[in-house]
């Protein structure tokens, strides 16, 4: 599992009456998670700690966005948003999708210049809170740069 | 609903603004570029109904403006209330979504990409078109690779410089010349000419060396036996060096460079670093052949573990050739032959389309 949690910047709470954030959890398919580009990457995820507060969307999305020294460029491969009643009832508090790599890009460790894949499931409250949680994944197998 | 905060945390251990404060700000500003424009040009219309001094009792509706006249003058208002009101249509637009949302909208805008990042390779998101690489046949193989040269951007920056700093010269030591022809000497005038000629002199002989340096040595030709490049794969490579000087050595090897933008304050910076270096091969005590050049066929291998060519708005990855030479009597000197290299093929069936999806 893994949960890399975390609170939508937007949101400050003090900690005597904040309502506390959701538990992801997401499986993978692969329990490594690498894949090859073009490979299908199946994903099992579980929203734990609602506390019966009702989410307003769900957005489900499959991206890369790039780390390092330059400004930080973000790629959307796949992008799902469920924001009826009957949408949100389908895919919270668990559910499993299943998305196509495409051939490029490949993750990519470098020295500047870093390239990331990540599922990132996004929660909305009626409150007006979200809550994002990203869980990074490899692409491919280039191995990381090292200065020569 | 909770008052956004106006600091928030990105990813790693940078902190930046609220997405929420920043969207608010540019709305603001969008906001009043339109208030501006609607007072602005109320102003302009209502001027137009005016009262003759002498006849308080009369109401002029006509000053004599033609309709060309009347577009000059709204042409301000006009253009605040169309770059205000765009700008405020936007940010309505993406106002309350998420990162990613904002992101996978932007595909379906037809414009956008047209003023986004630069073409891709079709099948291959984020890796560069090749189509500037590829639009020039070899002689013997069958492409030849533009030159991407620094040398020949710091010649026309010497070039510029000498030209524009000498024409300021030429107006100081005009109006010196006719301080002198008038029998006057204005010593203030010709002490701040001294040191202007001598950066002028200067910059000539900078730009005089560097175009000696970039014609003397000949052309340097790179011819490939196919593009794109596919890691694992050899190819043909010929290499032609022009010149009539011995060069002491000349190397030819693959070269790996990450680019990052960024910016520092208000300065848009560019970093690039070389990550990997692949030797090909050293040619040592070259003799080209007079009122010919240098030849050379040799092959090159992609590493089969290479990474892609990648390029974003801000960052990217290019594989390069590179030939550095170092003549007898001449500084050594660099030629960049930019390539482009495709992910190694995936043993299962592509992905055809990305999917973007709104399930409302």
């Amino acid at each position: 599992m893994n949960a890399a949690d975390a609170q939508h910047g937007d949101d400050h709470i003090p900690a005597s009456t904040a309502q506390p954030f959701p538990r992801i959890e997401l499986r993978f398919g692969h329990p490594g998670r690498g894949y090859d580009p073009g490979e299908w990457v199946t994903v099992e995820y579980c929203i734990d700690g609602l506390n019966g507060e009702r989410p307003r969307a769900l957005e489900r999305s499959a991206l890369w966005y790039t780390e390092g020294k330059g400004e930080e460029d973000l790629g959307v491969h796949s992008f799902e948003r469920f924001a009826t009643a009957e949408t949100i009832d389908r895919v919270v508090p668990e559910g499993t999708f299943a998305i196509q790599l495409p051939t490029s890009p490949l993750s990519y460790e470098g020295v500047i210049v870093k390239i990331r894949w990540c599922i990132r499931l996004r929660v909305f409250f009626e409150s007006g809170r979200d809550h994002v949680s990203e869980h990074v994944f490899n692409v491919g197998r280039v191995p990381p740069s090292i200065l020569p | 609903m909770r008052f956004p905060r106006f600091f928030t945390k990105k990813r790693g251990h940078r902190r930046t603004d609220s997405h929420a404060w920043g969207s608010f700000a540019e709305g603001l500003f969008y906001a009043l570029l339109v208030g501006a424009g609607i007072v602005f040009g109320l102003l302009l219309v209502t001027g137009a109904v005016s009262y003759a001094p002498a006849d308080p009792d009369s109401v002029v509706l006509q000053r004599g403006y033609e309709w060309w006249m009347w577009l000059l003058t709204l042409l301000i208002p006009l253009a605040l209330l169309a770059f205000g009101g765009s700008g405020l249509v936007r940010v309505v637009r993406t106002w309350g979504k998420s990162q990613e949302h904002r992101a996978a909208a932007s595909k379906t805008v037809i414009l956008d990409g047209l003023a986004g990042a630069s073409p891709v390779v079709p099948g291959h998101p984020g890796v560069p078109s090749c189509d500037n690489l590829e639009n020039s046949p070899g002689i013997v193989l069958r492409y030849r690779l533009p030159l991407e040269s620094p040398e020949n951007w710091t010649l026309v920056g010497f070039g510029l410089f000498a030209l524009l700093w000498n024409a300021v010269v030429v107006v100081l030591a005009v109006g010196v010349g006719a301080d002198l022809i008038r029998g006057t000497t204005d010593w203030l005038l010709i002490g701040l000419l001294v040191p202007f000629v001598a950066v002028g002199v200067g910059g000539v002989v900078l730009f005089v060396r560097a175009a000696i340096l970039s014609t003397s040595v000949g052309p340097t030709h790179v011819e490939i036996s196919d593009h794109p490049l596919v890691p694992g794969v050899s190819y043909d490579v010929r290499l032609g060096q022009g010149g009539a000087h011995l060069f002491r050595s000349i190397d030819l090897g693959l070269e790996l460079e990450e680019t990052a933008t960024f910016r520092q304050g208000t300065d848009t910076r560019t970093q690039r670093l070389v990550v990997r270096r692949v030797p090909v091969s050293r040619w040592q005590r070259v003799q080209p052949v007079p009122g010919g050049s240098f030849e050379a066929r040799v092959a090159v291998t992609i590493p089969a573990d290479a990474m892609h060519s990648f390029s974003s708005e801000n960052n990217a990855v290019q594989w390069r050739i590179v030939v550095r030479a170092l003549p007898d009597r001449w500084p050594e000197f660099t030629r960049v032959f930019p390539v482009v290299v495709l992910p190694v093929k995936a043993a299962v069936p592509t992905a055809s389309t990305e999917t973007v999806e709104s399930l409302e």
